[in-house]
C-alpha cells in the first residue's frame, strides 16, 4: 500500500468571530489517491469550500485559521508551510478552479498571458515558449481556433470557454492535485457535460487527483470514485460512490439524495411528494457541541444523539458518523 | 379534458441593442412563440441560459416592453389591456422570483410584503385583508408570530414562502415561478417544491414554471416546452418529452443530465460549441450549427412546431 498523495488528519478550522473561535471544519480526516477523483457533497455553509481553500493555504487572512491538525501533502505538513513554501506549491502541484470562470480570471490581461503567467513563474520558461505552451494548453481544452483566440480578452469568451482557460491555467503545470469547486454551478447543462468530459479525459492523460466540489448527486454519480459527505464541518459519510448512493448508511446522506427529483431510467404517472429534510443547517453558535449536529433535522434522533457526538462506524469501506448507522 | 386557462400566440419579445455609430439593432430574445397553459396544470418551460425562457415569462406578466402577440387569458387579451383595466386583470397573473433575497422589500414587514398586491390591486375588501394575510400564512407553512419580522430574519427558504403567499394574495388563475427554486439548497428546495404541488391540489393553481433543471422539471411538470434561441423547439407532455423526445436539442440536454440512476445509461450526445450570436440569428433551424443529424434543408428554412402525435408537437425536419 503506498502512501496517500494528500492526508488530512484531523483537521480543525476556527472562525474567529466576537463571541470567540468557531469550529467550522471540526477534525476532519480524509485521503486521496494519486488519480483519484474524490467529491465533497453538502449544502452551503458545510464547510466543503473552507476545506479546499485550507488545502490551498487559502483561508482568509484574520478571518479564518487553521486551529489543530495536519493536512499532508506526500508526506509534508502544508498547515506549518510558510508563504514562500505554499506559493511553490499552489498552482504548480495543486492548483484548483472556481465556480464563477468571470470574476476568478484577470479582466485586463488577455487569457494567454494569464496561462503563460503560470508557466513562467512555475517552470520558468521564457516568454516565448510559454506563450506557444498556453496555445498549445487552449488546444488541449479544446478551444476551438486556439491560435487566434489566445489574445482574446476574458470578456471577449463565452461562460464555458473562460472555464477551460481557467482549466487551461490550473492543469499548466500538471499539477497532482486539482481542485475543482463547483467548477459547472454557473454554466448551462449541455456546457457542464463538455466540462466534464474534457475533466475527466485530461485527469485520466495527467494523472491527476480531482477533489470535486458539489452539492449535485448526479454530478459525483458521474465523476467521483469516492465521496466525502459534510454536514456542519464534520464529515458526515465517506465511501465510494456506488455503495454510498445506493446504501447511504448516514440519514442526511440519505436525505440530500432522495430530496432531489432525479432523471429517471424510465419515467412513469408516478410522482410521490419529494423526501423532505425539515429545517436548516444549525447556526454557527452550536459548532463544536458534543453533539450530532445533524440531530434537530433527523428523523431518527434520540437522547444519546443530541448529548454525545457519533464516533465513525465502518461498513467495509463506508464510514459513517451515526450513533444509528447500522439502521439507516 | 381540462380547459385552456392561457392561450399564448405568436409572442415575440425584442429589446433594442446599440451598435456602433448610434445605431440601433432588434434582439428578439423570444422570436413568434406560442402555447396554452390548461387549468390546473404546469407548464414548463425549460431551456439554457440565453433561451427566452424567463422573457418569455416576463413577456406572458407583461412585464417587458416590446412585446407583440396575444396573451389570452379568461377570453381578454392582456397585452391589449391598458390603464386600470390592465391593473386589474395583474390579479390575475402574480410571480415568484428567484431571488428570494432581492424579491422582497428589506423594509417592510412580512404581513406587509404580502398584503402589498391586495392594496395596490385592490382585490378583498380593506377590513378582510389582516384576516386574509393570516390565512396566506398559514397556507404556506410560515408562523402567525413571523407576520410582524423582516425579510432578513427568515431563512432562503422561508423568505420564499412569504414570495409565494405574496403570489397567492390576490386569488390569481395563474402563478409564473421563474426559476423559484434554483437559489435554494436541495433540502430546502425539496420544501418549496413539495409546498408548490400542495397548493397545486388544495387550490387549484396553474403554474408557467420556468426552469433551467430538467429533475425539478421532470417532477413538477404536465407539459413540457424546450426553449432554444427564442424558439419552442419541442412541446409534449411529461411522459412523452423524458420518456421519447424527438429533436435533437432535446436529446441533448437530458442526455447532458447525470443522474444517480444506475439504469439510466443514456448515449451521451455531446453538442459541440455555444449557441450563435442572437443579434444574427441563423437563417434556418436555430440548431442547425450543433446539431448532429444536420443536412442542407436545415440551413434553408425554419422548421414549424409540427405534431408527431398526441400532444406532441417538434419543430425539426428529421424528427421522424
Amino acid at each position: 500500500m503506498t502512501d496517500p498523495l494528500l492526508k488530512i488528519e484531523n483537521l480543525r478550522i476556527e472562525l474567529k468571530l466576537r463571541s470567540g473561535p468557531i469550529p467550522v471544519i471540526d477534525d476532519l480526516s480524509l485521503e486521496l489517491n494519486a488519480g483519484e477523483t474524490l467529491s465533497f457533497v453538502g449544502e452551503s455553509g458545510c464547510g466543503k469550500s473552507m476545506t479546499a481553500l485550507a488545502i490551498m493555504g487559502l483561508l482568509p487572512e484574520k478571518v479564518g485559521s487553521i486551529g489543530g491538525g495536519r493536512i499532508l501533502f506526500q508526506g509534508n505538513d502544508m498547515a506549518r508551510m510558510n508563504p514562500a513554501e505554499l506559493r511553490a506549491i499552489r498552482g504548480n502541484e495543486i492548483s484548483m478552479i472556481f465556480q464563477e470562470p468571470m470574476t476568478s480570471l484577470n479582466p485586463v490581461y488577455t487569457v494567454g498571458e494569464q496561462i503563460a503567467e503560470v508557466l513562467r513563474r512555475h517552470k520558468g520558461m521564457g516568454q516565448a515558449d510559454a506563450w506557444k505552451r498556453a496555445t498549445e494548453l487552449m488546444d488541449a481544452v479544446r478551444i476551438p481556433n486556439a491560435k487566434a483566440r489566445v489574445g482574446d480578452y476574458p470578456h471577449q469568451m463565452s461562460g464555458g470557454q473562460r472555464q477551460r482557460v481557467m482549466i487551461a491555467i490550473a492543469l499548466a503545470c500538471a499539477p497532482k492535485i486539482l481542485i475543482a469547486d463547483e467548477p459547472t454551478t454557473a454554466l448551462d447543462v449541455t456546457v457542464q457535460a463538455q466540462i466534464f468530459d474534457l475533466l475527466r479525459d485530461l485527469g485520466r492523460d495527467t494523472g491527476t487527483a480531482t477533489i470535486l466540489i458539489t452539492h449535485d448527486m448526479g454530478a459525483v454519480a458521474e465523476m467521483a470514485d469516492r465521496m466525502v459527505v459534510m454536514y456542519a464541518g464534520r464529515k458526515a459519510e465517506e465511501g465510494p460512490v456506488e455503495p454510498v448512493i445506493s446504501h447511504p448508511r448516514h440519514p442526511y446522506t440519505k436525505g440530500l439524495i432522495s430530496c432531489v427529483p432525479h432523471l429517471l431510467a424510465e419515467l412513469t404517472e408516478e410522482r410521490p411528494d419529494l423526501t423532505e429534510v425539515p429545517g436548516i443547517v444549525p447556526s454557527l453558535g452550536s459548532f463544536g457541541a458534543d453533539a450530532c449536529l445533524f440531530a434537530s433535522r433527523c428523523y431518527m434522533a434520540d437522547a444519546q444523539c443530541r448529548n454525545a457526538r457519533p464516533p465513525e462506524v465502518a461498513f467495509g469501506p463506508q464510514t459513517s458518523a451515526c450513533w444509528k448507522a447500522d439502521i439507516v | 379534458m381540462t380547459a385552456t386557462l392561457l392561450n399564448v400566440e405568436n409572442l415575440s419579445v425584442r429589446f433594442p441593442v446599440k451598435r456602433r455609430w448610434g445605431q440601433s439593432t432588434w434582439l428578439y430574445a423570444v422570436d413568434d412563440v406560442s402555447f396554452e397553459v390548461k387549468r390546473g396544470e404546469t407548464l414548463s418551460i425549460v431551456g439554457e441560459s440565453g433561451s427566452g425562457k424567463t422573457t418569455a415569462a416576463l413577456g406572458v406578466a407583461r412585464l417587458v416592453p416590446n412585446s407583440a402577440g396575444h396573451v389570452v387569458l379568461g377570453g381578454e387579451d392582456f397585452l391589449k389591456l391598458e390603464g386600470e383595466d390592465l391593473r386589474r386583470a395583474r390579479a390575475k397573473i402574480q410571480m415568484i422570483f428567484q431571488d428570494p433575497y432581492s424579491s422582497l422589500n428589506p423594509r417592510l414587514r412580512a404581513e406587509a410584503i404580502v398584503r402589498e398586491p391586495m392594496d395596490s390591486i385592490g382585490t378583498a375588501p380593506v377590513e378582510d385583508r389582516p384576516a386574509r394575510v393570516a390565512e396566506l400564512f398559514e397556507q404556506v407553512g410560515l408562523r402567525p408570530e413571523q407576520m410582524k419580522l423582516f425579510p432578513h430574519q427568515f431563512s432562503g427558504g422561508q423568505r420564499q414562502r412569504i414570495g409565494i403567499a405574496r403570489a397567492l394574495s390576490t386569488n390569481p388563475e395563474l402563478i409564473i415561478c421563474d426559476e423559484a427554486v434554483s437559489a435554494l439548497d436541495v433540502a430546502v428546495q425539496a420544501q418549496i417544491l413539495n409546498l408548490l404541488r400542495r397548493l397545486q391540489r388544495d387550490l387549484g393553481l396553474t403554474y408557467l414554471f420556468i426552469s433551467h433543471d430538467l429533475g425539478v422539471v421532470q417532477h413538477m411538470s404536465d407539459h413540457i416546452a424546450v426553449m432554444y434561441m427564442g424558439k419552442i423547439v419541442e412541446y409534449a407532455d411529461r411522459l412523452s418529452l423524458f420518456n421519447d423526445p424527438k429533436h435533437p436539442y432535446t436529446k441533448a440536454l437530458l442526455s447532458a443530465v447525470p443522474s444517480v440512476d444506475r439504469a439510466r445509461k443514456v448515449e451521451r450526445m455531446l453538442i459541440p460549441g455555444d449557441p450563435p450570436d442572437p443579434l444574427n440569428p441563423p437563417k434556418g433551424c436555430r440548431f442547425a450549427s450543433r446539431c448532429p443529424l444536420v443536412e442542407d434543408a436545415c440551413r434553408a428554412a425554419q422548421p414549424p412546431l409540427d405534431p408527431v402525435g398526441n400532444d406532441h408537437r417538434v419543430a425539426c425536419i428529421k424528427a421522424s
